[in-house]
């Protein structure tokens, strides 16, 4: 799994590659929580390269929803592969996020 | 008309056939299936003692080929065998070929030997090769003299080994078309084979050999629609299959997705039915973590190759409990993905074990 963060518009890009499962998800929990302890309140995360995803990746976005409401931050997902996007329909996140299309559109749609 | 008691055979320490007792009636077509290596072709072989046995009786009509009194070579006579190799006698031209056992061994005039032969290459088909030799025809054709050439000595029972294995896919109907025949005919024959739709169509009985033994035997409706043994499902639906043992919560999941992917890669199952089946395990996996540091879990995935089906089961001990109980989960999450990917999931208890077990949806 690689992370990497940017500043970016309105907002802070964090592009997730690679997998994340039951193996990977702490390291990239740890990541997001240091960003958002850091005063980070508009994210936007990147999945274009995300090849898989399983429960323990669905906890960790979910972790990042819920860590950023509590700030009254925005959370947007953008650039799901189909793999990916099968895996949040069949477990009802795809009506819990706001997925875009492109990182672009998702920074757009930040308020 | 064949009675096999207890026969068994062992090449110096090696047993290939433990104890086979079978009871092969006039009229019957029984055919042998099993992997190879099981002792089918030996078992035939000891029938009509090309093979020594190392125990147990055959007896035919009620005498004991395996008598030292037994006139084997009369005995021997009442059985013939049609190989995977054909053994044609390459100097002698196709006529002569099937004139000769009659002529030599059972004193007939030659005119009435070619008599009987033009006949019988007729009911192969082959009557215009009479006078040709065996390297001018096919494999196929080569088989269907050889067939005749049992008929001339007028046999009780036809023993067939692997008969079509050597041919090549365009002649092997050709060849069971004349068993069918003979079949249809009542010539009592057994036949080891491994062309299943055949032995279903033409067999009143089928033995699978394995282990060295009879492992079932039945009709062929039974052995072929429902067999009730394992071994013998695992071969009728080619069944591939993959065990891991995970012996601590701290299992290593990429050291046996890496197996799994081999597996996959071994029987070309396409990406997508990859990745759904690495995804199911390891929701399932960590399902089971919590159990894990008190018992082992042994996952077994089941490949058909006939139905193209994958079957997941997964057996721990420890106390009576299904571990895919939503009261025991954190949240839905893990179990909405798998009921997504995976159907008939059940539960059961049995032999002081849980037993989860599924079948991967298909796409």
């Amino acid at each position: 799994m690689e992370f990497a963060s940017r500043q970016e518009g309105a907002g802070t890009v964090a592009e997730i590659a690679g997998r994340l499962d039951s193996v990977t998800s702490p390291a990239c929990e740890q990541r997001i929580r240091e960003l958002i302890d850091g005063g980070v309140t508009s994210l936007v995360l990147d999945l274009a390269r995300l090849q898989y995803v399983s429960s323990a990746g669905l906890r960790v976005l979910l972790l990042t929803a819920k860590l950023l409401k509590a700030r009254d931050g925005q959370l947007r997902i953008a650039g799901v592969q189909p793999e990916v996007r099968s895996v949040f329909d069949m477990s009802g996140f795809s009506a819990m996020f706001q997925v875009e299309e492109s990182v672009a559109a998702a920074l757009a749609s930040l308020t | 008309m064949i009675t096999v008691e207890h026969l068994s055979k062992r090449f110096g320490d090696l047993v290939v056939l433990k104890d086979v007792s079978v009871e092969i009636r006039k009229g019957e077509v029984i055919s042998i299936i099993g992997p190879s290596g099981t002792g089918k072709s030996t078992f035939l072989r000891c029938l009509n003692l090309l093979e020594r046995p190392s125990g147990g009786a055959i007896r035919i009509g009620g005498v004991n080929l395996l008598d030292r009194s037994t006139d084997v070579a009369k005995l021997r006579q009442r059985m013939n065998m049609v190989f995977q190799g054909f053994n044609l006698f390459s100097h002698l031209s196709v006529l002569e070929n099937l004139t000769l056992g009659p002529r030599k061994l059972r004193g007939i005039a030659p005119a009435a030997a070619d008599a009987k032969a033009m006949e019988l290459l007729r009911l192969v088909g082959l009557a215009e090769k009479a006078r040709q030799f065996p390297d001018e025809l096919s494999g196929g054709q080569k088989q269907r003299v050889a067939i005749a050439r049992c008929l001339a000595m007028e046999p009780d029972i036809i023993l067939f080994d692997e008969p079509t294995s050597a041919l090549d896919p365009t002649t092997v109907s050709e060849v069971l078309a004349v068993i069918r025949r003979l079949a249809r005919d009542g010539m009592t024959m057994a036949i080891v084979t491994h062309e299943m739709d055949f032995a279903r169509d033409v067999s009143n009985r089928v033995l699978y050999m394995d282990e060295g033994l009879i492992y079932e035997e039945g009709t062929p409706e039974q052995i072929f629609g429902s067999p009730a043994r394992e071994k013998t499902r695992a071969f009728i639906n080619r069944i591939r299959s993959f065990t891991h043992h995970i012996g601590s919560p701290d299992f290593d999941l990429y050291a046996m997705n890496a197996e799994i992917e081999a597996f996959c890669e071994k029987h070309v199952l396409p990406k997508p039915v990859r990745q759904r089946l690495l995804l199911v395990v390891e929701e399932v996996l960590q399902m089971y973590r919590p159990l894990l540091s008190t018992t082992a879990l042994d996952l077994v995935i089941d490949y058909s190759e006939r139905t193209q089906r994958l079957e997941l089961a997964w057996e721990s001990g420890g106390p009576p409990g299904n571990p895919l109980d939503p009261a025991h989960l954190p949240d839905e999450l893990g179990l909405s993905i798998v009921e997504n990917l995976a159907e008939e999931i059940a539960y059961e208890r049995r032999d002081d074990r849980n037993r989860v077990s599924m079948r991967m949806r298909e796409c």
